[in-house]
């Protein structure tokens, strides 16, 4: 394992340590003001979209840059399968799943209409 | 209401931890699987994976930190990152904190290391209801803790061996954005969080060849304040 690798990870860690013990550690002495928990409420999603929306257009799928082309982005048709599989089952497991098969059957029919 | 007396508990309160949270470990599972995956698709050893798992155990972080790291952000952005995306232990804490603060400071440095959503959840369940002593209270909390620990572990470990054999052709990187897709929809439970999700994403989009990967971090900070001035701009008008 590469040092620098292993220095962001333990900072990584320790962080997130810092985190989960602050009120454990320092219930006594802490006190979160009133903005910052209404601000803690929004972070998640937030944050979580902001991974998101970049991963579904930034660069390309692997299976573009080893298969070919096609015409529209399979993350996309990937992405939009996902979110109707989470709006009827609020489920991760099928979330994941279709969103997996969304983009591979909309890779493999464009990749077969366009040959 | 609370119980005086812990009769009623089928097992010593280590056993009844780990039993009370076992219910909630298959939703562990998939997200342990992708974290483990997730470095080795990058082009990471398979140990990278279980050294981020041990030491930062909180699976949503661990993924969005490697995903950083392969695309070379500073570490300033990755390390704000994982922060943001653990902000909500401080939460956590506060809420947990009266039932463990008075432990001896190297199992409160335990317990910490331990909190997770699931052990977060059916403590504070478990603990309004029993009249639990600190010594019942640690046991149940480090019975579930070790459960949730020993299965993000496995299957970390379990996804991290399996990426080295899956092809690459299966595009299993999509599962990166995807779960975070799921976890992110999973957090919108009002308009104004719907607000503070379409602003981070779209900023973040728009930034997203930001250097650094700065579009990241500004994303976030523009969702949170949306999502308050949403939520503020509709309590004045409500009133």
């Amino acid at each position: 394992m590469h040092p620098e690798l292993l220095l962001v990870l333990g900072l990584c860690g320790l962080a997130t340590l810092a985190l989960k013990g602050s009120f454990i550690e320092g219930q006594r002495h802490l006190q979160l003001p009133h903005w910052f928990r209404e601000a803690l409420e929004y972070v998640p999603p937030a944050i979580l979209m902001a991974l998101v929306i970049p991963g579904f257009i930034k660069g390309e799928a692997t299976l573009i840059t080893l298969a070919g082309p096609v015409w529209i982005d399979p993350r996309w048709i990937g992405a939009l399968i996902a979110f109707g599989s989470y709006v009827l089952t609020r489920r991760s497991i099928p979330t994941l799943a279709a969103g997996m098969l969304g983009l591979h059957g909309s890779y493999w029919l464009q990749n077969l209409l366009q040959s | 209401m609370r119980s005086t007396s812990n009769a009623a508990l089928p097992h010593s309160p280590l056993q009844a931890g780990a039993w009370a949270i076992l219910p909630l470990t298959p939703g562990i599972v998939p997200f342990g699987l992708i974290a483990g995956l997730t470095p080795v698709q990058l082009g990471y050893h398979w140990l990278d994976s279980v050294a981020a798992s041990l030491l930062i155990f909180a699976g949503a972080s661990q993924i969005a930190a490697y995903q950083l790291i392969a695309e070379h952000s500073s570490v300033w952005v990755i390390f704000l990152t994982v922060i943001a995306v653990n902000l909500r232990y401080i939460l956590y804490s506060a809420s947990i904190a009266p039932h463990l603060s008075d432990a001896p400071w190297p199992l409160r440095l335990l317990a910490a290391y331990g909190l997770t959503d699931q052990s977060y959840a059916v403590c504070l369940k478990t603990f309004a209801a029993r009249d639990f002593d600190l010594s019942e209270r640690l046991r149940f909390y480090f019975g579930g803790s070790a459960v949730v620990w020993s299965v993000w572990q496995t299957t970390t470990l379990i996804g991290a061996l399996a990426g080295q054999v899956i092809p690459l052709l299966w595009s299993l990187e999509f599962m990166i954005p995807l779960s975070f897709f799921v976890l992110a929809l999973g957090t919108i439970h009002r308009p104004a969080h719907r607000t503070a999700a379409v602003v981070g994403g779209t900023v973040a989009a728009m930034l997203m060849h930001a250097p650094f990967n700065l579009g990241l971090i500004t994303g976030a900070l523009m969702g949170v304040i949306a999502g308050m001035a949403h939520h503020r701009w509709g309590s004045t008008h409500a009133s």
